[in-house]
């Protein structure tokens, strides 16, 4: 175990520098220039070479590509991250302050897709072809198709036209205000958690309706054991390791989806900060959220990994 | 002895009276420039009795800012939530957003030639930090605004390309002395522009000149800075010691982030989670209207909608005839419709519409190009590329759109518009803004269509920025000697009247030889609550001037 432990370290922190190198690459070959965003159309259209040169230096840019590199791997080991080009934060800050809304939504994303998928998985696969089934079928179809943040946005003006409602406008911590959190966040998780849970849904009917055509499931049947026992009790816990599988990679989809998600609300985390920074040519900050959100899907592959072993006592590492 | 005394001692009517006259001649304007207390020498801003004090003013506008330094800036994001913190020497008057007005300056004068600027400074005024405001202060904020140090860049530089030396008197006293005379108008609006706000010398000095990265400096301004979190909410309070005693009236101002026309904004809004948006998109700005107890204003902006057609590598587009047929081709009144929904737009030329010496609306609308029936337009502008040679039309031009909502609904109507009335054909590339800037800068292109902003309305802004021969936003390299050596005199050209008609020439010139293709002038929507009083924007130009909040009061 701590053999595949270290090894799946080792492969990961390999996954890190290589995703570290290509986002750095691609953010300082791609076409633009950061100083529109910093000095305004009009400014930028009165900035003379010499002035080029010395904001191009006061931010590092002028430096050779490798020294910038490594001086970005030094932000990390310190733990700073680096500062946006622009207003001299530390991307570190804009994490602490926006990541827990992030991970909110992503964590009640997860738990409304298990909510939701799992229940019309089971119910699906145990009427197969039934009102249902057709019905679970349709509706996770629907949620695959449509796209979140256009859901989003639906909502956001039905709550705003039939109501007058608007979620809070600034973040408001779970430990500051859980109610006005709850607000903030409880869009977003929903939409993206309905989208996974769709794919929930299709993945725990597959796999339940296969287990439930195992010898050892009949054989329970046969010897009268009662239907809701054999579907949740020895079948379920089985079929679940695909769904497991599946959840890891969804994660993976939360946090892209909620980039756009996030712009549909309006909610401050840090997908909609990794939008702007974009936008800017925040190549500091963008690199970071990057590089964040693959070492969060890097470990989160890990655990599923790890679980396995739990649920299934025949797997060994 | 005693008439002799009598003679010297006794003081008759006529010579007491004159004694008191030829004093009070020679004390009185001395009284007059001595400069008083700020208390003494209060602002034309006057608190209003019946204005309730205290409360909150929740305000919603685009407040992204890219670094802190407003003299640098060139957005909103920027003089929207830092203004309240500062003043400038003059300022437009709140109540119709263009009267100049004095402010941390109670008085000026300027030279008869118009080559000397006289501040007198208000005593007694305070930066945040409790440090004094003097004279050195005016003078190392115009000097670094004029002679902007390296690395440093200042969009308002060339307003003040004609200050020589500021030189101060002293403490309360300044004076800009210029290398040659500029409209009076000009120059007021370049020292009353929200842009140019007073920061401390040793501020400036502490951090080289630039304050880019420098988020909270002292003003004077009404408001302190309490609290900022990046874009969501810049947080000010009162400040107590406001010279203007009695201002401002709210005791905390709240400024979210909501990037303009964004649904986040009207929902703000439309919610009530703000009490004042700004930049509004039409549809809620519509919605905002008919809602009780709101009411929205429209008003103009100082930006012009464009494209540039690039005569330094299209050989046809340098022909001023084919740029000419361009600007007869399009349907102005179609493009404010195709927009109508993101943008609020209104037609105009080539000087801002409602600039008093621009061609009047209604005398524009009679003119090719403008009219709503473009027929005739659409014939002349044929006419004009057969005799250019280009009858057949054109291929192939390179179309370079800004990646923003306007211009690309724009670019396809105008694409399609050029086909159907000179065939002229053109190939869309839609890139991102920073991207733009550089295709621009660099030349690659045939045509191009952004926005740009000016500080002031006067035409010599306009006409050194934006069709100058090496003007920062000639982008199309247009050169034109006789309109050059026009705009050059109109400049410089005091007499308002000789002014107007020069600039109305002008206007002419650019309609027979068109520097860029102007599409629109753009609007801008604020809507408020009821409860939010002593502003309204109507009668405003633009967004950077009257940005204070001083005069503002919530019920």
């Amino acid at each position: 175990m701590r053999k595949y432990l270290l090894r799946r370290a080792l492969f990961g922190l390999g996954t890190l520098i290589g995703v570290s190198m290509i986002i750095f690459v691609v953010l300082r070959v791609l076409p633009g220039d950061p100083l529109v965003a910093i000095l305004g159309v009009e400014g930028h259209a009165r900035m003379q070479p010499a002035d080029r040169v010395r904001i191009m230096a006061d931010l590092g840019l002028s430096d050779p590509l490798p020294v910038q590199y490594l001086r970005w791997l030094r932000d990390i080991a310190t733990g700073q991250l680096g500062k946006s080009f622009f207003r001299g934060d530390t991307v570190r800050d804009l994490i602490l302050h926006r990541g827990p809304l992030s991970a909110e939504i992503a964590l009640l994303a997860l738990i409304v897709s298990w909510l939701v998928g799992l229940p019309a998985g089971i119910a699906s696969a145990v009427r197969p072809n039934g009102w249902l089934d057709t019905v679970a079928r349709v509706v996770s179809i629907f949620f695959i198709a449509v796209p979140g943040f256009w859901l989003g946005l639906l909502i956001v003006l039905a709550l705003l036209f039939w109501f007058g409602y608007k979620a809070p406008i600034i973040i408001v911590h779970v430990w500051e205000n859980p109610w006005q959190n709850l607000q903030q966040v409880i869009g977003p998780a929903i939409v993206l958690g309905l989208a996974q849970g769709a794919y929930i849904s299709r993945m725990s009917r597959s796999c339940l309706l296969e287990v439930i055509r195992e010898d050892y499931v009949r054989t329970a049947r046969a010897k009268g054991a009662d239907e809701r026992a054999i579907v949740l009790r020895h079948a379920l816990p089985n079929a679940l390791l695909p769904v497991i599988t599946i959840s890891g990679v969804l994660l993976g989809f939360v946090l892209g989806g909620s980039v756009a998600v996030e712009q549909a609300f309006g909610v401050p985390g840090l997908g909609r900060a990794l939008v702007t920074a974009i936008v800017e040519r925040d190549i500091i900050v963008v690199q970071n959220l990057v590089l964040l959100y693959a070492a969060i899907f890097v470990v989160v592959n890990v655990f599923v990994d790890l679980s396995y072993a739990w649920l299934d006592p025949r797997i060994r590492y | 002895m005693s008439e002799q005394r009598r003679s010297h001692t006794a003081v008759s009517r006529r010579t007491f009276l004159r004694t008191v006259g030829i004093g009070a001649a020679v004390v009185a304007p001395g009284l007059a420039a001595t400069p008083a207390r700020a208390q003494e020498t209060p602002s034309p801003i006057r608190p209003d009795p019946a204005a309730k004090r205290g409360g909150t003013l929740r305000y919603a506008v685009h407040t992204a800012v890219a670094h802190y330094d407003v003299q640098q800036s060139g957005t909103v994001a920027n003089i929207g939530p830092q203004s309240p913190m500062y003043d400038t020497l003059l300022r437009r008057d709140p109540k119709d957003g263009q009267t100049i007005i004095p402010d941390l300056a109670w008085k000026y004068e300027i030279a008869p030639d118009g080559k000397k600027y006289t501040f007198y400074l208000r005593k007694g005024v305070k930066f945040h930090d409790g440090a004094d405001f003097t004279a050195e202060d005016v003078k190392a904020t115009f000097d670094r605004i004029a002679r902007p140090p390296k690395g440093v860049v200042i969009p308002r530089t060339p307003l003040f390309a004609t200050v020589g030396e500021i030189v101060v008197v002293n403490p309360h006293q300044v004076e800009f002395r210029m290398t040659e005379p500029r409209p009076r108008a000009y120059m007021l609006g370049a020292f009353a522009s929200g842009w140019n706000i007073i920061v401390r010398k040793k501020t400036l000095d502490d951090n080289g000149g630039n304050l880019r990265q420098v988020m909270n400096y002292p003003g004077t301004g009404p408001f302190k800075h309490v609290e900022r979190r990046d874009k969501e909410v810049w947080i000010m309070e009162r400040n107590q010691n406001y010279w203007n005693k009695g201002l401002p009236y709210v005791d905390r101002l709240e400024i979210y982030h909501a990037p303009p026309f964004s649904p986040e904004l009207a929902s703000a809004f439309l919610s009530g989670k703000v009490d004042y948006a700004r930049l509004l998109d039409p549809v809620a700005w519509r919605r905002a209207k008919e809602m009780k107890g709101v009411t929205a204003a429209a008003f103009n902006q100082s930006v012009i909608q464009a494209f540039w057609c690039n005569q330094k590598k299209n050989k046809a587009l340098n022909d001023p005839r084919v740029r000419r047929a361009i600007h007869l081709a399009m349907d102005r009144n179609a493009l404010i419709e195709v927009v109508k929904d993101t943008a609020p737009m209104q037609i105009g030329g080539f000087v801002y519409p409602f600039h008093e010496m621009s061609t009047p609306k209604a005398d524009l609308e009679k003119k090719l190009g403008y009219q709503k029936d473009i027929k005739p337009a659409v014939q002349e502008a044929r006419r004009l590329m057969q005799e250019a040679g280009y009858g057949q039309g054109l291929k192939g031009l390179d179309f370079v759109v800004r990646d923003i909502q306007t211009f690309k609904l724009w670019a396809v109507a105008i694409q399609a518009m050029l086909k159907e009335h000179i065939n002229v054909e053109t190939n869309l590339r839609v890139v991102q803004t920073s991207v733009w800037f550089d295709e621009a800068a660099a030349g690659n292109f045939d045509l191009a269509i952004s926005a740009i902003v000016s500080t002031l309305m006067d035409p010599s802004d306009i006409f050194s920025a934006w069709y100058g021969k090496n003007g920062p936003q000639n982008y199309g390299g247009w050169v034109n000697e006789p309109f050059h050596d026009l705009a050059s005199r109109i400049e410089k050209e005091l007499d308002v009247k000789k002014r107007t008609a020069m600039v109305r020439q002008a206007e002419d010139m650019c309609e027979k030889d068109p520097p860029l293709i102007p599409v629109a002038y753009e609007q801008i929507y604020d809507a408020w609550y009821n409860k939010v009083h002593g502003q309204n924007p109507t009668p405003y130009f633009g967004i950077y001037d009257v940005v204070r909040w001083d005069q503002v009061w919530v019920s």
